[in-house]
């Protein structure tokens, strides 16, 4: 190389270090993966494109899912057991939002069941709870009336549609028309299906 | 190159052939593990592969070839924490696990050689790499490192002092 020093003795001992080779399996992958021809390389990158926008999609639409699972199913979530005593806790959390610690754990802990629950009903139960005949209003339904909580969001929350109507049935007695025509919006809202009665003229 | 961009597998071939042994040497001193030499090795020429299409005459194939091999280690320097920088009077630090073993005779000083181009700073061991494994020209170290000629050509002359200087030869 004639633009810079020359040391031929540098040289001379560095070229009687030069031993080293690349192993021969990595010879072989290198030169496997030249052969392939570039079509080859671009049907695997097609595919993985379409999957990373698949689930790009479906990511985006989860968050949706659970709501709507939740609505259609609210009906037979409520008709889970549970024990006497602790039946009535969540309405009275629902009445007193500045309970202690400990009920609100009890009241996340029956969610929980409640919803590990209702996930084990839609895997065995596929079909459509609105139009099933309903289930006879579990002993926590009562509660609200005797909450200030509103009608429609106790019965969000806790109401069988049947005790739901009953308690709509119940404003329309105490004259509290608005709310129970509110309520019976939101009915109608969640179970469609449902065949409910004509209220009395 | 060319041809084998028109799709002749063989002249990837004799291209792997005659630069195989150069880029391994070149990687395995510049990072010293094996394993980690072999990994760098074959992203190497996976990109060489991959850039195929997009390759143009522009300047050798080996200049192009030590292009790319210079930016994958420099990623690999900047993600160890490292940079590369010109330390023309300090000496190297990091560790030593690679060390060539001599086969010659005159062992002694080609294990001090050996020692010495593993002590150098990065950037004086990549240009006495690159003139003595790849053969090339100040000119095309410089376009390869994103040097200037005279930054490469002072790097050189560094390394080669230190070298003659291991080999009893200062």
């Amino acid at each position: 190389m004639a633009d810079t020093e020359r040391d031929e003795k540098v040289a001379a001992g560095y070229r009687a270090l030069r031993s080293e080779e690349p192993p021969r399996a990595l010879d072989e992958a290198i030169l496997t993966a030249a052969r392939k021809r570039p079509s080859q390389w671009r049907v695997p990158l097609s595919i993985a494109a379409v999957l990373v926008l698949a689930v790009g999609v479906t990511l985006r639409m989860l968050p949706q899912r659970p709501e709507a699972e939740s609505v259609a199913l609210a009906p037979q979530v409520m008709q889970t057991p549970r024990p006497a005593a602790s039946a009535p806790a969540p309405a009275r959390e629902l009445a007193r939002p500045a309970a202690g610690a400990e009920a609100a754990a009890e009241v996340a802990a029956a969610d929980a069941l409640a919803e590990s629950q209702m996930r084990s009903d839609i895997a065995a139960k596929p079909t459509s709870r609105a139009s099933a005949a309903p289930a006879p209003a579990p002993a926590a339904a009562g509660v609200g009336a005797e909450t200030n909580v509103p009608a429609g969001k106790m019965a969000k929350a806790e109401l069988s549609p049947q005790a739901w109507l009953e308690r709509i049935a119940e404003l329309r007695k105490q004259g509290r028309t608005r709310e129970a025509e509110e309520s019976l919006a939101e009915f109608k809202k969640r179970y469609p299906d449902y065949r409910v009665p004509e209220p009395p003229r | 190159m060319l041809a084998y961009r028109r799709g002749e597998a063989g002249a990837f071939e004799a291209l792997y052939a005659r630069h195989k042994g150069p880029l391994y040497r070149f990687v395995l001193r510049s990072v010293k593990e094996r394993a980690l030499a072999e990994e760098l090795y074959q992203e190497i020429w996976m990109r060489v592969i991959e850039s195929r299409g997009r390759y143009a005459v522009q300047a050798k194939f080996t200049t192009w070839l030590y292009t790319i091999a210079h930016h994958r280690l420099a990623d690999h320097w900047r993600k160890r924490g490292l940079q590369l920088v010109d330390a023309q009077g300090a000496d190297a630090v990091g560790h030593r696990s690679f060390e060539p073993e001599p086969r010659a005779e005159g062992r002694q000083d080609l294990q001090r050689l050996a020692a010495a181009l593993a002590a150098l700073p990065e950037l004086q061991r990549e240009t006495f790499l690159l003139h003595e494994e790849a053969g090339m020209t100040l000119a095309e170290i410089a376009l390869a490192t994103g040097a200037t000629q005279e930054a490469a050509k002072s790097r050189l002359r560094y390394a080669l002092a230190r070298l003659r200087e291991a080999l009893g030869d200062g």
